[in-house]
């Protein structure tokens, strides 16, 4: 929203400079993003917050400059409407639901021109093209307070009545600025006998619009609905300065001023008389309303003593007409102010304008909750993950959750994935199940820069097949381009070690062209780990240490015959392969009791059954 | 200034070891000229004194420096290590270890800060219902807030799931609904987590993006108390001298609603492309959480009252490390990690 200060000047005195008016408006809400100098005047350019529709208009930023500045505003004055010599004729049919105020008036005799040269200039400053003297007005009048204003030429408008209804879908309407739409379901129109003059809320008809043959105009100034203003816009892709406005709530109650403001300008720049009594049709009256502060509330909310005088002060200056009683500020909010509803509302005007900058600052007193909380993650248990990958060289990534069809693999087919209905594009439209194609796409990426390159990413994947199957888990994936299998299977290992979970890794782990890769679930690993770690008392006693060779075919696995050695008997602590050549390994075992000495007889015995056992179930032979 | 010339010209002649050792004594030792020097500092007069004891100090610091590069020169360049000349000036060989992510780097601080007041970490669910990313969060449905958060819709063919019910979750304040209706206050929970917006991607932008959720809830919050939170983090995160200011805003799901800007760290303040030219940049939105966000979950909003705040991560990341870049973040380029 621009804003002129020599227009703002106008409705209230301003004694802060330029720059400090610029901060103090982003403070309380109104952001200032930039302040444009031109040859004569200074321009701000505001960013304002949904809720405060009241500041898309220049009163609307005066009335907050004066809550700043502790002034009252100067309202423009209005004129009375005179009564009607001649009364032309107009009937109107609305419905509040769908129309909750119709407000307006005819005037006669008007002569359409250019705007005059003040009119001109104020309306470029707000980057507004003048257009004539009569569309030029009513563009004045919504900005200056706010109320969108639309003149009918009431020669264009057939069997001189107006019918408020909502469109039944596809009907053709061409704004008045010669683009053809087809209304959506529910639109709100305004018809005559035969066509439809207006867009409710968004734009005008061109049938029925204002232009150098004008002699007669029908001013309207409407309540509209948001939703139905907002679905209406969406669905056409149409939006104007006044659908921005309706959709975030008119002024309810400022129709009969902003009526009373055009009239005199139009009576005034374009000549005419009013030919018509004030057309003003509601089912409710759009009164302010009463909202209640309590003092002691403020002050818990807010953690600072604010004085009853200063309060007082605030709430009058953005005009709330407060009254206090028995500790309890009463207020009286204006139909402008429609976001203050309850009384946190009140509490933030308090605050905002005494200035968030001016608070002290403390921290939280209070216990701290000590019981462990619903979804609670142990960000330690991932930091001590990634070290490790990091001691043994990898290097983290963070990639998108969000891939494309053109990203997956062979087999992998799309209709198994979760899908985004409305994806920003092609490329980003499926939920990631795996980690391995952004993986595999980094380590291409990093070919040409590095020769060693070992990356890993510990983030979420997306699994199911639809919506009622779908399921979040992090998967811990990583790929290298120069390690080798055991390397990556000691690896995880190690990691598995440390965090006490008791699992074979080997079925994580792939052989790939680019390189060995593996993926686990995160989530699920960590449900078996075992994190009670208790101190092994050093082995009094020492141990006895033997390598036993044996012949056994190639295609036996040494994991089953460690296995089978292991299970032998439970003084055998650790039985690695120490060589291997064509037919014969060599194993070396390491016997230890805890609480005696063992002497050769006893390892005798239990090598023994190690090579009848090995002959046994892999026809495993000692080798001579 | 004579006792600095005459040592620094008399530790270049020498010739070894032994003979800067007699140098070091006979200026820096208990009755060396420079220790004697400072201890008749009482005769001086007391105007002079601050002068002359500052040129002492600042003596003594080149004497000792030049004391240190001679003798490291005279060692020289050869050791002797396992029977072998060494040049010590040759690059040490550094140990092959990877890097983690700047974002894990800075959300490890986030949680460690947190922790430091009481706040326990929280992740949940990015496929979200729409319940708890809006009408949980005092957004019902066809609010204009909605259309600022343009969300993501999943696609619910094959199943039982109505069409728009289940998005991808815009923002972490999801978690307000999911973790307080299950607890009774005190609360105080950090939420790091991804979000999905309909936005497309450029320098300052895109469709994923990592935020901290933070929230509080218990019978004596203030304001002021939000202020002081957002401070102190703040403070520990871009350090203690950290310029902040704060600004009204409006949310739905907070009332006193308030931005957070720090001073751009780029251009610290001047005025930069980074931060838009205006010296601040947006990096925590919060505020005292709405009255029908606690009934929402089940709270006397009469009795508990609570503040929430959201760091925008990616950004406070970009700011910390000064990249001008977003997309930084989610480029596999080692050359890019290994700075960090």
């Amino acid at each position: 929203m621009l804003a002129p200060l020599s227009w703002l000047k106008e409705y209230v005195d301003i004694t802060l400079t330029t720059k400090e008016l610029g901060e103090k408006l982003t403070e309380v809400g109104l952001g200032c993003e930039k302040i444009i100098k031109t040859s004569d005047d200074t321009i701000f350019e505001l960013e304002m917050t949904p809720n405060r529709p009241d500041c898309l208009s220049i009163i609307g930023i005066a009335r907050e400059i004066a809550a700043i500045e502790n002034k009252k505003i100067k309202f423009p004055k209005l004129g009375h409407l005179s009564k009607p010599k001649k009364i032309l004729p107009l009937t109107i049919k609305t419905d509040s639901k769908i129309n909750p105020r119709f407000t307006g008036i005819i005037i006669t005799g008007i002569k359409v021109g250019e705007s005059p040269k003040w009119l001109k200039d104020r309306l470029e400053e707000m980057n507004q093209r003048s257009i004539n003297n009569i569309v030029d007005i009513t563009n004045y009048v919504m900005l200056e307070l706010g109320n969108p204003i639309h003149a009918f030429d009431y020669d264009k408008i057939t069997g001189h009545v107006m019918v408020v209804s909502q469109a039944k879908g596809g009907e053709k309407f061409e704004s008045v600025d010669g683009i053809i739409y087809y209304l959506p379901k529910n639109a709100v129109t305004i018809s005559d006998k035969e066509k439809i003059i207006d867009l409710c809320g968004i734009k005008g008809g061109k049938n029925s619009g204002t232009f150098e043959t004008t002699k007669n105009i029908f001013i309207r100034i409407p309540v509209e609905i948001p939703n139905l203003t907002r679905r209406t816009s969406q669905a056409l892709s149409l939006r104007s300065e006044a659908s921005s406005i309706f959709e975030r709530g008119v002024n309810t109650g400022g129709t009969i001023d902003a009526l009373k403001r055009i009239t005199d300008l139009v009576l005034e720049l374009a000549g005419g008389e009013i030919a018509s009594e004030l057309y003003d049709i509601k089912n409710e009256d759009f009164k302010p309303w009463k909202l209640e502060l309590r003092k002691n509330r403020l002050t818990k909310i807010l953690g600072v003593e604010i004085s009853d005088k200063k309060i007082l002060e605030i709430l009058e200056a953005l005009n709330l007409s407060p009254t206090l009683k028995k500790g309890i500020f009463e207020t009286i909010v204006p139909t402008y102010r429609n976001d203050l509803k309850i009384e946190e509302d009140l509490i933030e005007e308090v605050a905002r304008i005494y200035g968030y900058n001016k608070f002290p600052k403390t921290m939280p007193e209070g216990i701290i909750p000590s019981v462990q909380i619903p979804y609670f993650k142990d960000y330690k248990l991932d930091e001590k993950v990634k070290n490790i990958l990091k001691a043994d060289g990898f290097s983290e990534i963070y990639t998108y959750s969000l891939i494309g069809e053109k990203d997956l693999p062979e087999g992998m087919n799309s209709q198994n994935l979760l899908r985004v209905d409305n994806p920003i594009s092609r490329d980003f439209e499926y939920l990631r199940p795996t980690l391995k194609i952004n993986l595999l796409k980094a380590l291409s990426q990093n070919k040409s820069n590095f020769e060693k390159i070992n990356l890993f990413e510990l983030g979420k994947v997306y699994l199911g097949k639809n919506l009622n199957e779908a399921k979040e888990t992090y998967f811990l994936s990583g790929i290298t381009n120069n390690k080798n299998f055991f390397e990556i299977k000691g690896l995880l290992e190690k990691i598995f070690e440390d965090l006490g979970i008791n699992e074979n890794p080997t079925k994580y782990i792939e052989i790939l062209d680019e390189g060995i890769f593996f993926e686990l679930d995160y989530l699920q690993i960590l449900k078996n780990r075992n994190s009670n770690k208790a101190f092994r008392p050093l082995p009094k006693y020492p141990p006895i240490v033997e390598d036993i060779s044996i012949v056994a075919d190639k295609n036996i696995k040494t994991s089953d015959l460690v296995a089978e050695i292991k299970n032998q008997s439970p003084l055998i602590v650790n039985v690695t392969l120490l060589d291997q050549f064509e037919n014969s390994r060599t194993f070396h075992i390491i016997y230890q009791h805890q609480d005696r000495n063992l002497i050769m007889d006893d390892v005798e015995k239990i090598r023994k059954k190690i090579l009848i056992n090995l002959k046994k179930k892999f026809n495993v032979r000692l080798k001579e | 200034m004579q006792i600095k010339n005459s040592a620094v010209s008399m530790i270049i002649e020498a010739e070894n070891q032994k003979e800067l050792e007699e140098i070091k004594l006979q200026f820096l030792g208990r009755s060396g000229r420079l220790t004697l020097t400072l201890k008749g500092i009482t005769k001086i007069p007391v105007e002079k004194r601050a002068a002359v004891g500052q040129l002492a100090n600042e003596v003594k610091k080149v004497i000792e420096e030049t004391l240190g590069e001679k003798f490291l020169n005279l060692n020289s360049q050869f050791l002797i290590q396992n029977k072998q000349s060494i040049d010590i000036t040759n690059p040490g060989i550094k140990p092959d270890i990877g890097h983690l992510h700047p974002m894990t780097q800075v959300l490890n601080e986030v949680v460690d800060v947190f922790k430091s007041i009481g706040f326990q970490a929280a992740d949940g669910p990015e496929i979200e219902t729409d319940y708890y990313n809006f009408e949980a969060l005092n957004i019902p449905k066809d609010h204009p807030s909605r259309d600022t958060q343009q969300t993501l819709y999943l696609d619910t063919r094959n199943s039982k799931v109505n069409p728009g019910e289940i998005i991808l979750r815009t923002q972490t304040s999801t978690m307000q609904g999911r973790v307080m209706e299950k607890i009774k206050p005190p609360a105080r929970v950090i939420v790091p987590g991804k979000n999905f917006r309909y936005d497309q991607v450029d320098a300052s932008h895109g469709f994923e993006f990592w935020q901290v959720e933070g929230f509080m809830a218990d019978a004596n919050v203030k304001l002021t108390d939000l202020f002081g939170t957002i401070e102190y983090v703040l403070r520990k995160l871009m350090g203690e001298s950290v310029k902040l200011k704060f600004a009204t805003t409006n949310f739905p799901f907070v009332e006193p609603g308030v931005d957070t800007y720090i001073q751009c760290s780029v251009c610290s303040g001047k005025g930069c492309n980074f931060c838009r030219y205006s010296g601040w940049s947006e990096i925590m939105p919060a505020g005292m959480i709405h009255p029908n966000v606690l009934k929402a979950v089940g709270y006397n909003s009469q009795e508990i009252s609570g503040f929430a705040f959201a760091i925008g991560l990616s950004r406070l990341v970009t700011l910390r490390y000064r990249m001008d870049d977003l997309r930084l973040l989610t480029n596999p380029d080692l050359r890019i990690l290994e700075q960090f």
